[in-house]
């Protein structure tokens, strides 16, 4: 059953009232960032994307859509697995204690694509069961999904994952936007209990047989309009008899091995740990720190790090999210969101890189 | 005076702001005062007392004949040398000489170049001797000059991070600038430390940091010079405050660092 | 013992630019010679900057000096804006003067408490002045603490700001970043007054200095960030025309060079010379502190600057106050600076005296000549004069305090840090 909202202003105050912490798009230092939003103003209506491997752009719309961009260089694991966050304190006399449960951070993600949902499904299955913080706000977590009707020219997730659409995906209210000159409009389905209650404390409308259709038209159409793809092969079998082929090489020639991949990656979840101690000695600290198999220290053993080559570093990456995330959690890491390609500083595209040892295999093969 | 560990500071080729780092740690100067015993620190006090010295920070570049033999005897009292910022790491902007004709610098500044002693290059304190740890940045970062402090007297590494700017500026949520922009960035290849400063505040990395652990400067100035950066461009990016740090010169003039 | 023939000899000066010394010979009761030396070794700035690009001379100069990078970089754009035909006014331009209250306020903070008040008080170090003394120098902290946050806010670092760019800044800090300053600065006014409540009651050597002094002079404020040349003694120039006015020369013992007022001689600048040129322009808690403290119109004993720095820091703060409060974040951060073939100039008032520059630019950008002339080589010749008087009324003293008073002389002009110090390793020799 779908209701109609003439605007977002509303479910925003109501979350707001609720106690939820709000994140949503807003335009910030020329990109589409995910931020606390203070009202529903803050979103980026009028404005949509042009992405390329390497290469982002803002312009400016004719009409008032708020959700027609692609993925920026933020995801939501900002906020469910922080880029840093204590894990314990100890003082002199050896009182050991955990963070105080601070007041939990309640947090309403407006917004999240197919892709993103993905991402945050996939991500439930590596720390849900074994990060207690994560769990924490994972289990408080109000998600309003809006599908995808603007894929960008880096995006595949209708290869990779189960976008664009929301078809059965995990949220409490799954909304599709209908952008028309100034007016905007939302066709919303309750997903949720949590999602039912918030809608009925707001005013909505009846949408009709017309807006539900065009609706499911405009996710039809997007998912035809995805900007690239992965090839149509078993990547895990793929990659693990592709250990050795020279396109790693080539890849490396090009390749920073500056991060930005993994970091951009919503499912990327690698931490490291660091202890300090302060002047006095009388105290100490352990943070958790977001890491990456691209940083050298990431595979330090005892000795020296493993992986020292650019290329074994970004075969691990690519490798681990499209073939052994298979073995470790009996799916693929990828979601096809296209952030590794937009937001790689020289533009290296993840799916280019498979389709080009796909191709290498098959001549070999 | 503290009972701990006694500190020196000494000062080369520099502009005093790396020691100043230490000054301006307003809410702990007067703690880490009383956590060591400060033997040798011109710009904080006027006593000093003899080596040895369990803790060495060594500002400034290495430029004349005297330095050479000065940071010798430094080693020799030092139980750890510490070498702080660019100047001492990588022979800081005044390493620039080594790219050009000193001569010629001479009498561009001075009226009477006959009255200096100076040496053809800046170096670093490791081309000399043995550094044991090395804190990057022009200026270097007050928190990591902190941590550092802290991991010496509980005797334990610094958290001294080799990977690029990139992972500072997606921690704290900043847009890349070379993706979104077009604008010319070194993060990709500077050493983490700063906080990734410069992009917070929509301007690109210059690299004051250095040389990441690990990095790949060809691929970059591919993408810079798609960017429109001219050769001459390139290079004067690279030839800042680190352009003597062996990935950047060869960065600046790839001619030249192949022979 | 016989004070006629002796040499006083400190053969290393710490802050003095880096690297000093100062050497007094005494013949026949008489001071025959007084050398301060500068020996820090020559960086070639001047050098190294032809064949830059007009845009890189701010971040490259504030190199010169960790304790004064603004002065660097807003005497950099000032004069390359000047050779490009470009004003930066407006908000943009009170951003800059707000970054530079932040300098002032870090660097008299530094100097008041940590450098100086240690010579007045008769310990080696701040360090040492903790032990008896330590919440008055966590006031100072205190003070100086709110200084560098001004400049981490507006320039992004306090030491070697990233902000600073030629035609304005890269970023505008928004209002609710300023306006959380309102709070640390009004407890560091309420310091700042105090800090000059304390220094005026230190004991001050008899001596006073007949330099000519020369400030910039701005009518209707104090000047920072701009102004015009001006001396006590009726001499005005344009900053254009400072290389007419100001002559350079080296002298063998120093890699400073001593500057001198073409057909007028040595001559000061600084907090010394600012109040005696625009003490009517200070804030009224400012003149207050300053009437209070006995300075009435001018002061010419340098041991005393430590009381106009107190005065010139609550100035600062105050002038913070007020221009935060005024405070409405501009529509962009900088105008376009398009280079053309010109020369330059350009002169602020760094925290140790007016700061010259001066580049040609080629119709690219490329800097062809630089030019710098740095407070403290300016004050050289005075700083000398200074000790030369000093030691003759007072060579009836020990050479171990007389050596002391002349460090404390020194550090009068608070000679850059990289402007001047402390001295380490201080003998006195007599001549046979």
């Amino acid at each position: 059953m779908s209701v109609l909202l003439r605007s977002l202003g509303p479910l925003v105050e109501r979350l707001r009232a609720d106690g939820y912490r709000v994140m949503g798009p807003t335009v910030r230092d020329g990109a589409i960032v995910l931020a606390e939003l203070d009202s529903a103003d803050e979103l980026p209506y009028g404005w949509e994307t042009t992405t390329g491997p390497g290469r982002y752009r803002l312009h400016r719309r004719d009409d008032r859509a708020a959700f027609a961009h692609a993925a920026g260089p933020t995801s939501w694991r900002s906020f469910l697995h922080p880029a840093k966050r204590p894990l314990w304190t100890a003082d002199r006399d050896l009182a050991v204690t955990e963070p105080q449960p601070q007041p939990q951070p309640r947090y309403a993600f407006l917004g999240v694509r197919a892709c993103d949902l993905h991402a945050i499904a996939v991500t439930d299955r590596v720390l849900g069961k074994v990060d207690g913080e994560y769990a924490r706000r994972r289990a408080a977590l109000f998600i309003v999904a809006v599908a995808c009707t603007e894929p960008g020219a880096t995006c595949f997730c209708a290869s990779a994952g189960q976008g664009p659409g929301l078809d059965g995906a995990g949220c409490d209210l799954a909304m599709t936007e209908l952008a028309d000159g100034a007016s905007v409009r939302y066709v919303v389905e309750v997903r949720s209990a949590a999602g039912g209650a918030v809608l009925s404390a707001i005013p909505t409308e009846a949408a009709d047989a017309w807006e539900v259709n065009s609706a499911r038209e405009a996710v039809k159409l997007a998912a035809g309009r995805m900007g690239r793809s992965l090839p149509e092969v078993d990547l895990r079998e793929l990659l693990a008899g592709a250990l050795d082929h020279p396109r790693w090489d080539e890849v490396a020639d090009r390749c920073l091995a500056c991060a930005n991949c993994t970091m951009a990656c919503p499912t990327c979840f690698c931490t490291t740990v660091v202890d300090s101690t302060d002047l006095t000695g009388d105290h100490a600290e352990r943070w958790l720190r977001w890491d990456s198999c691209f940083d050298l220290d990431y595979s330090y053993l005892h000795g020296g790090p493993v992986r020292v080559s650019t290329r074994s570093r970004y075969r691990q990456w690519l490798t681990h999210k499209l073939g052994t995330w298979h073995d470790q959690f009996r799916e693929s890491g990828c979601v096809g969101c296209g952030r590794c390609i937009t937001w790689c500083p020289v533009g290296i595209d993840i799916t280019e890189e498979v389709a080009a040892l796909a191709a290498g295999t098959q001549v070999e093969g | 005076m503290g009972t701990g560990p006694t500190l020196a500071v000494w000062k080369f080729s520099s502009c005093d702001g790396c020691q100043l780092s230490l000054l301006d740690c307003e809410d702990e100067l007067l703690a880490v005062a009383g956590r060591v015993r400060i033997a040798y620190f011109l710009e904080a006090t006027r006593a000093t007392a003899g080596g040895p010295y369990d803790v060495s920070l060594v500002e400034g570049s290495v430029t004349t004949p005297h330095d050479v033999e000065r940071i010798h005897q430094i080693r020799d009292q030092s139980k750890l040398l510490v070498a702080i910022g660019a100047c001492a790491t990588a022979g800081g902007i005044q390493a620039l000489r080594n790219f050009a004709d000193v001569e010629q610098f001479r009498s561009v500044v001075y009226p009477s170049p006959e009255y200096l002693s100076t040496l053809d290059t800046s170096t670093p304190v490791s081309a000399h001797v043995e550094v044991d740890l090395e804190l990057v940045g022009c200026p270097i970062d007050r928190r990591q000059l902190l941590e550092t402090l802290g991991a010496i007297l509980a005797g334990r590494r610094p958290d001294l991070p080799g990977h690029s700017v990139c992972f500072e500026c997606k921690a704290r949520g900043t847009p890349c600038l070379l993706v979104a922009g077009g604008v010319p960035c070194l993060g990709p290849v500077t050493r983490a430390g700063c906080g990734a400063l410069c992009p917070a505040y929509g301007r690109g990395c210059f690299g004051c940091f250095g040389p990441a652990a690990t990095l790949n400067p060809p691929a970059l100035v591919a993408r810079l010079t798609e960017l429109g950066l001219s050769p001459r461009e390139v290079t004067r990016v690279f030839r800042t405050f680190n352009a003597a740090a062996p990935a950047f010169a060869a960065a600046a003039a790839p001619e030249e660092a192949e022979v | 013992m016989t004070h006629r023939d002796r040499s006083l000899s400190v053969a290393g000066l710490a802050r003095v630019e880096g690297e000093g010394a100062m050497h007094v010979r005494v013949r026949g009761g008489r001071v025959a010679d007084v050398q301060l030396e500068i020996y820090e070794p020559p960086r070639f700035f001047e050098g190294f900057l032809r064949g830059r690009g007009h845009t890189e001379v701010p971040d490259i100069t504030a190199r010169i000096c960790g304790i004064c990078p603004v002065a660097y970089q807003l005497s950099a754009c000032a004069a390359i804006e000047d050779a490009c035909g470009v004003t930066v006014g407006g908000t943009v331009a009170d951003l800059r003067r707000l970054l530079y209250c932040g300098e002032w306020i870090q660097s008299h903070a530094l100097h008041i408490y940590l450098l100086h008040a240690p010579d007045f008080l008769g310990y080696d170090g701040a360090v040492e002045m903790a032990r008896d003394h330590r919440w008055i120098v966590e006031r100072g902290l205190a003070i100086k603490k709110v200084g560098n946050r001004l400049m981490e806010v507006i320039g992004g670092r306090a030491i070697h700001p990233i902000n600073v760019r030629v035609g304005g800044l890269h970023r505008v800090p928004p209002a609710s970043e300023l306006r959380a300053l309102i709070d640390p600065l009004r407890r560091a006014l309420a310091d700042a007054v105090s800090t000059v409540d304390w220094v005026a009651g230190f004991d001050f050597p008899q001596f006073e200095h007949d330099h000519e002094l020369l400030a910039l002079v701005q009518p209707g404020s104090y000047a920072i960030e701009s102004g015009t040349p001006r001396t006590d003694r009726g001499l005005v120039f344009a900053v254009s025309d400072f290389e007419r006015h100001i002559i350079e020369e080296q002298v063998p013992h120093s890699t400073a060079l001593h500057a001198r007022l073409a057909g007028r001689g040595r001559y000061l600048t600084g907090p010394l010379a600012r109040y005696t040129l625009s003490r009517q322009w200070l804030s009224p808690v400012a003149r207050e502190a300053a009437d209070r403290a006995g300075l009435g119109e001018q002061c010419r004993n340098p041991f005393r600057s430590i009381v106009v720095r107190a005065v010139e820091t609550v100035y600062a703060i105050e002038e913070a106050l007020r221009l935060i409060a005024a405070y409405q974040p501009p529509a962009a951060p900088a105008v376009p600076v398009p280079a053309r073939a010109a020369v330059g100039f350009g002169a602020t008032e760094a925290p140790r005296g007016t700061l010259f520059h001066r580049y040609g630019l080629a119709a690219d950008g490329t800097i062809a000549t630089a030019r710098i002339v740095p407070p403290t080589s300016q004050n050289q010749a005075s700083i000398e004069d200074d000790l030369r008087r000093f030691v003759e009324g007072r060579l009836e003293l020990s050479d171990h305090q007389l050596t002391h008073d002349c460090e404390q002389a020194i550090r009068n002009y608070d000679p850059c840090i990289s402007c001047a110090t402390h001295f380490l390793d201080l003998t006195m020799l007599r001549e046979a």
